[in-house]
């Protein structure tokens, strides 16, 4: 009965790997409304949960654990599809949104918009993705071009100067402008506490379309991953399959960077423990994507709580700090593969 | 050949030196390989390094004119030149040659190492560390002096983690670039939490620090630089032989005789001096480290190892863009990392799309 784990990942079924991680979601969900930085002691939460507490602790409970638990949610859900799009589309285990620029991109029209006079509140989605959406093409473009696609490093090389270059200009957009640079600065750091829902639902239509791109195109980038020519002598075409993937990929990081800032790393973490799970087929790491993603964000938003109480430490400096350590894992395991 | 043996009698294996090259010994052992073209070339831009000193030296809010530049510097002109030339502007200049000569220095060696030009020390996440040090510094303690050797200690530690993480060099030192990047990585991560858990006055007195400036600067860093850049220069003249192997596979270079992984380490640690010091007085301004070397390869015409142009290209680079942003919007000063930032901007974004796969160093 317990076997199934001892299979290869590839072998692995599925079903019983999914449920697993549901499960595993669930119970983070859980934990993620009874421990917390406030003086409520997850006793008094959990009795909470089941309807006798107080009106102060009703309102952390089900107001501010559970608006953040479902905002960790989304952006692990959205980062860690995200992140597994993207290797599929480079062909490279190191390609991340947050390595490779295209949250810097996000971060950059942000900017740019406080700076025309938006305020981080009333933020439009649609700036952050557009800007995702250039800083994706960028990168993925340079390295399409100088035919790279075997050598990971030089892609990831490409994202860091492109990331460091957007960042430069996002300084320099912030030096005329205090007001945007006192606001900025706490955006910046990634986070998924102080927001609140009605970005999420402002959100909601456009990963709707992301999930409609990805449902549409999980086959093709199957084959894809056999090699372009596989993949034209099946049917599909490789050019619009990348085309709608970039669209989906910014759409998604977007999203999620307008949400939370910038949480570098999750789009790397994710993918690669799917596909220590369950093998390297596209079709299967995508789906157990969609629950490893929220159990990393939201384990990681519960530590960040508990680490440094009274305050919070804010979610992508943990991300950074977790996430690195993967980087070199991945580098250091073998001769990297090169997906 | 015999003309050259004749001008240099004292030195028994001259006749051996390649076509266009001259071997230069320094008592028994040690011998400089000096390419002809590569005197005549530095000379040129050392005249342009003085001249283009000498019009910064007289420009700013108070014009001073080029004569009147040469005048004090030669110990004559009246109190008040002497003292905007002297005590406002040479420390400021000096400093912006010494840390565009170490950045652009760096650069070269690590480009070299890496085989990419995209490699220098600053994109691959020393000048986070430093940077994530020094606002650590201004953040927690607020003393005048400490931001600076912060930031050298910054960048020596993420390198020596780096270097600890990756296991060694590795195969062209490309564990060591990833694991620098992500590195880098956490330290941006953690100067953004700092920046963020402080009144914004501090975090406005950090702010040179996140972006590179020269104003102000430090005059005892700027000193101790200055001796660091004399010491690697002579270093990279006297390994320049062996520098100059970098750029060939790893089994020509065992092939050849040499020790790879001593090479690599020399070349880390020159570089990890030069950024660390730099970092330590004007702030990170990784991209002259991209821009120097690329005009000093173009004006080598791709030979060999421009490391000594690399050098004086980054100086000149570096005080162009101060000037630049001292100038152009008079009352602000621009910083002189925004400056090099918009300026190596559009060429970093040509390497990132241009075409050729080939000449990709």
């Amino acid at each position: 009965m317990q076997s199934w784990f001892l299979k290869s990942p590839a072998q692995r079924p599925l079903f019983a790997v999914l449920v697993s991680a549901l499960f595993v979601l669930a119970l983070c969900c859980l934990l993620s409304l009874l421990f917390g930085a406030g003086g409520l002691t997850p006793q008094a939460s959990l009795q909470t949960l089941f309807g006798n507490g107080s009106p102060d602790d009703e309102f952390t409970v089900f107001h501010l654990r559970s608006t953040r638990t479902l905002i960790g949610l989304f952006v692990g859900l959205t980062l860690g599809i995200a992140g597994a799009l993207m290797q599929a589309v480079a062909r490279n285990p190191l390609a991340e949104p947050g390595l490779l620029g295209v949250s810097a991109g996000s971060s950059f029209a942000v900017a740019m918009a406080l700076v025309m006079g938006a305020s981080t509140a009333t933020l439009t989605v649609g700036i952050a993705q557009l800007g995702a959406l250039i800083g994706c093409i960028c990168v993925l473009g340079a390295a399409r071009m100088q035919g790279q696609h075997n050598d990971p490093i030089r892609l990831v090389l490409a994202g860091a100067a492109l990331s460091s270059l957007l960042l430069a200009m996002t300084s320099l957009i912030l030096l005329f402008d205090q007001r945007a640079a006192d606001e900025i600065r706490f955006w910046v750091t990634g986070s998924v506490a102080g927001r609140d829902t009605h970005t999420l639902m402002s959100v909601l239509p456009s990963m709707l379309v992301a999930a409609a791109c990805v449902l549409y195109t999980a086959k093709p980038l199957a084959s894809l991953a056999l090699g372009e020519r596989v993949a034209i002598g099946l049917g599909h075409k490789p050019r619009r399959i990348r085309g709608i993937i970039i669209i989906a990929v910014a759409l998604l990081v977007g999203g999620a960077t307008a949400i939370a800032g910038p949480v570098a790393f999750i789009g790397l973490v994710v993918p690669f423990a799917a596909r220590a799970l369950v093998g390297p087929d596209i079709r299967r790491t995508l789906w157990l994507c969609l629950p490893l993603g929220p159990i990393i964000v939201i384990s990681a938003d519960i530590i960040s709580r508990l680490v440094a109480q009274p305050t919070e430490m804010p979610l992508g400096v943990l991300t950074a700090i977790v996430g690195a350590p993967v980087l070199l894992l991945i580098v250091r395991s073998r001769r990297l593969p090169t997906l | 050949m015999i003309n050259q043996s004749l001008s240099m009698p004292d030195t028994p294996t001259s006749n051996t030196s390649p076509n266009g090259y001259r071997l230069v010994s320094i008592g028994q052992h040690a011998q400089i390989l000096i390419e002809k073209e590569a005197i005549v070339r530095n000379t040129w831009l050392l005249l342009v390094l003085f001249f283009a000193s000498i019009i910064t030296l007289g420009s700013g809010t108070m014009a001073i004119s080029p004569k009147e530049v040469v005048d004090v510097l030669l110990g004559q002109g009246d109190t008040m030149n002497q003292f905007v030339v002297k005590d406002l502007r040479l420390p400021r200049l000096l400093a912006a040659i010494y840390t565009g000569a170490a950045f652009s220095l760096a650069g070269c060696l690590m480009q070299t190492m890496a085989r990419n030009r995209l490699a220098t020390p600053g994109i691959i996440g020393i000048d986070n560390a430093a940077m994530a040090f020094a606002v650590s510094s201004i953040v927690g303690m607020s003393v005048s002096l400490a931001p600076s050797f912060m930031a050298l200690a910054g960048a020596a530690t993420a390198t020596a983690l780096a270097f600890g993480l990756a296991g060694g060099s590795g195969t062209r030192g490309y564990r060591f670039i990833v694991a620098g990047i992500g590195i880098g990585a956490i330290a941006g991560a953690v100067t953004q939490l700092l920046l963020s858990q402080v009144s914004i006055d501090v975090a406005n007195s950090a702010y040179p620090w996140t972006v590179g400036s020269l104003s102000a600067r430090d005059p005892f860093m700027v000193n101790t630089l200055s001796i660091g850049i004399a010491i690697c220069v002579i270093g990279c003249l006297l390994f320049s032989r062996q520098f100059a192997l970098l750029p060939f596979s790893d089994q020509v270079i065992t092939g050849l005789g040499a020790n790879i992984k001593h090479i690599r380490i020399l070349a880390l640690i020159l570089c990890i001096t030069l950024t660390g010091l730099a970092v330590a007085v004007a702030g990170p301004v990784g991209l002259v480290a991209l821009v120097g070397p690329e005009i000093a390869r173009v004006l080598s015409r791709y030979r060999g190892i421009p490391l000594i142009s690399s050098a004086l290209t980054g100086a000149l680079v570096m005080m162009l863009s101060d000037l630049f942003g001292r100038t152009v919007l008079s009352p602000i000063e621009l910083p002189v990392g925004i400056v090099t930032a918009v300026i190596g901007g559009p060429y970093l974004i040509w390497i990132l799309v241009r075409r050729s796969s080939r000449s990709s160093l």
